[in-house]
């Protein structure tokens, strides 16, 4: 195995990974931009390296800056983290041709997931079933209108490189269906560099539900249950649980045999995985596959007993998994909150500042991954991330009070800076949520006021 | 020292500057005084173009030309490696060690375009704004370091072939006098 990881990201994934790499007893090396100079990461890590001023794509998303830092500090792998570089296969690329090994999957399998439309083309191969709707990136504005009218609206449109709930639209009948195409392609090209775009058809009362997978080089391939990601706001995930409530065993089992199928046909390496919108029947449609270690990760750690980033680690170090599938024994209920520093009653607007008081809520059960603390500063160059809140209990019930707790007890305060505690406190008490019936449009239907 | 820094925000309200802004100034304040070795013995921040001043031994009230800052343009925002400004006990015109020229990127620092030719710039060179002083290399890119102002060279702090990071201090070069 390496003995010495450089963990090319910043803020709670950074320590999350720094501690996975040290309870292996390997040598931690984290990188940081000007902004970052007095993180949790810096001072935790074995090495730190400056590579850059504050905007991304000068420090994080600087792949020279990047490989030059393993190399003076003789890094033998880089873990990504997600976000910034976690998916691009050029890096992948480039730290293989440096004789680094990149802890996820092979570049060509991330270069083909990653394109959305690729993505599904493949999983209708491998027997996935997916949502009515463009299966190649549409050619003309006239064949996407036939498209879409064929499925019958609404319809989302969606960018063939988007990710992050970004480029993406809703348009919910014919006449709107032209002007929001060409945005949505506008959109995409700006963000993505790519106006590549497909339409499918929307459910508006769905699930969204997730599949961990983990597989290793010797040909094991193991689900470890399902995350249901429905409370979401700008198509960005809030609150993730697990197992998903409300939706039947046999369904969540044969989503997880259809993502180890996926997995398997996709020759997937690594931690991965594959979402699925739920409909209210209890038919569920692949979406895409994320090819990295996720924000939400910790929901299943809690209830698997299983470190993700460590057995990323292993993997990449090409040890075979320890466990069969009949060995992963999910128990109880975990839910993950994320708080961020934004302001809900401005439109989830970022609001950065100085923490002058940051008290993380603590006591049986209860996880927090944060890189916050009193006197941090938190960032305008990057997301709003603060802090994951994660609970586990033997039951949904005892872990909704858990959260409520939970919530109460974590304090954080600063000039300027707001978070959404408040609203996530609202969301468990919300009677849609605590009865499992709400889909993904439960924030929305909370702000309306129904 | 906190009660100064209070003093400080309570001065920067009325700027016109975004709360960001402000918190961006104290931070680097603090910052700026945590890593000196003694206290100073008086802190001015003017919150416009951003300017922070660092005393150490009596203030020279009496003599204001030698209290304020040089006619070089002050930096925008205030470096971990900035070196402040200092005023020495008689209040005579200031002893600086003038303006670190940093480097751009991490990677390899080169004083030579390639190996044994001449290096860009020798200690007692004059430079001109914009003129390149050496190179850093982050795989195979070749990043030109630039004097950012005309002066003359006082310091090469960096061996050829060193490893240098984002923002190490590789040149310190003086202004020139006037006339």
């Amino acid at each position: 195995m390496f003995t010495s990881v450089l963990i090319a990201n910043r803020g709670e994934i950074a320590l999350r990974v720094l501690r996975a790499c040290r309870e292996l007893g390997l040598r931690t090396i984290a990188v940081y931009s000007t902004e970052d100079r007095e993180s949790l990461a810096v001072r935790e890590a074995d090495e730190a390296v400056h590579i850059g001023p504050a905007p991304a794509r000068e420090s994080y998303l600087n792949i020279a800056a990047l490989i030059e830092a393993a190399r003076r500090t003789g890094a033998e792998a880089i873990h990504p983290g997600y976000g910034f570089l976690a998916e691009d296969a050029d890096f992948a690329e480039v730290c293989a041709a440096e004789g680094i090994t990149f802890v996820g999957p092979p570049a060509p399998v991330t270069r083909q997931l990653g394109d959305k439309t690729a993505a599904r083309a493949l999983m209708l191969e491998a027997g996935l079933p997916l949502l009515p709707g463009s299966v190649e990136p549409l050619q003309s504005a006239q064949e996407a209108q036939a498209v879409a009218e064929k499925i019958g609206f609404p319809v989302i449109v969606k960018a063939a490189a988007g990710g992050g709930g970004r480029g993406m639209r809703v348009i919910t009948e014919a006449a709107d269906f032209a002007a929001g195409y060409a945005e949505t392609r506008a959109v995409a090209q700006s963000l993505f560099g790519d106006s590549r775009v497909y339409v499918e058809r929307y459910l508006e009362h769905a699930r969204h539900v997730e599949v961990q997978v983990l597989a290793d080089r010797h040909g094991t391939t193991l689900h470890l249950g399902e995350r249901d990601c429905s409370v979401q706001r700008r198509h960005q995930k809030v609150i993730e649980e697990t197992p998903a409530p409300n939706v039947p065993a046999e369904v969540t089992r044969a989503m997880g045999e259809a993502a180890v199928a996926g997995a398997r046909y996709a020759g997937y390496e690594g931690a991965g995985t594959f979402e699925f919108l739920v409909d209210r029947d209890g038919s569920f449609y692949f979406m895409e596959v994320n090819c990295r270690i996720q924000v939400e990760h910790p929901v299943t750690e809690m209830v698997t007993g299983i470190d993700l980033v460590q057995e990323q680690l292993r993997i990449a170090a090409g040890l075979p998994l320890q466990w069969s599938q009949d060995e992963v024994q999910p128990r109880g209920v975990a839910i993950e909150c994320r708080i961020n520093a934004e302001d809900p009653g401005r439109g989830f607007m970022p609001t950065p500042g100085v923490l002058r008081e940051f008290r993380p809520a603590a006591g049986a059960f209860v996880r927090v991954d944060t890189h916050g603390y009193p006197g941090y500063r938190v960032s305008p160059s990057y997301d709003s991330l603060l802090a994951k809140l994660v609970v586990w209990a033997p039951d949904r019930a005892a872990a909704l009070a858990r959260m409520r707790r939970a919530l109460a007890e974590f304090k954080v305060a600063g000039h300027g800076v707001s978070t959404t505690i408040g609203v996530l406190g609202k969301i468990i008490d919300d009677p849609r949520f605590r009865g499992a019936v709400h889909s993904t449009s439960l924030l929305d239907e909370m702000q309306a006021g129904s | 020292m906190t009660t100064e820094l209070d003093l400080v925000s309570a001065d920067l309200t009325n700027t016109g500057l975004a709360n960001a802004d402000l918190e961006a100034i104290r931070h680097s304040v603090a910052h700026l005084l945590a890593s000196v070795a003694s206290p100073p013995s008086m802190l001015r921040v003017t919150a416009g173009e951003v300017a922070v001043e660092l005393h150490w031994g009596p203030v020279t009230t009496g003599h204001p030309a030698a209290a304020a800052p040089s006619a070089e343009p002050t930096p925008r925002l205030v470096e971990e490696s900035y070196v402040p400004e200092q005023t020495v006990l008689s209040g005579e015109p200031l002893a600086t060690r003038g303006t670190s020229i940093f480097a751009p990127t991490v990677g390899a620092f080169y004083r030579a375009a390639t190996p044994g030719a001449p290096p860009f710039v020798n200690v007692g060179d004059i430079v001109a704004a914009g003129q390149q002083m050496g190179i850093v290399e982050a795989m195979k890119f070749m990043i030109p370091v630039e004097a950012d102002r005309p002066g003359r060279v006082t310091e090469v702090l960096k061996a050829d072939a060193a490893p240098v990071e984002y923002g190490e201090a590789l040149f310190i070069i003086e202004p020139l006098a006037e006339g």
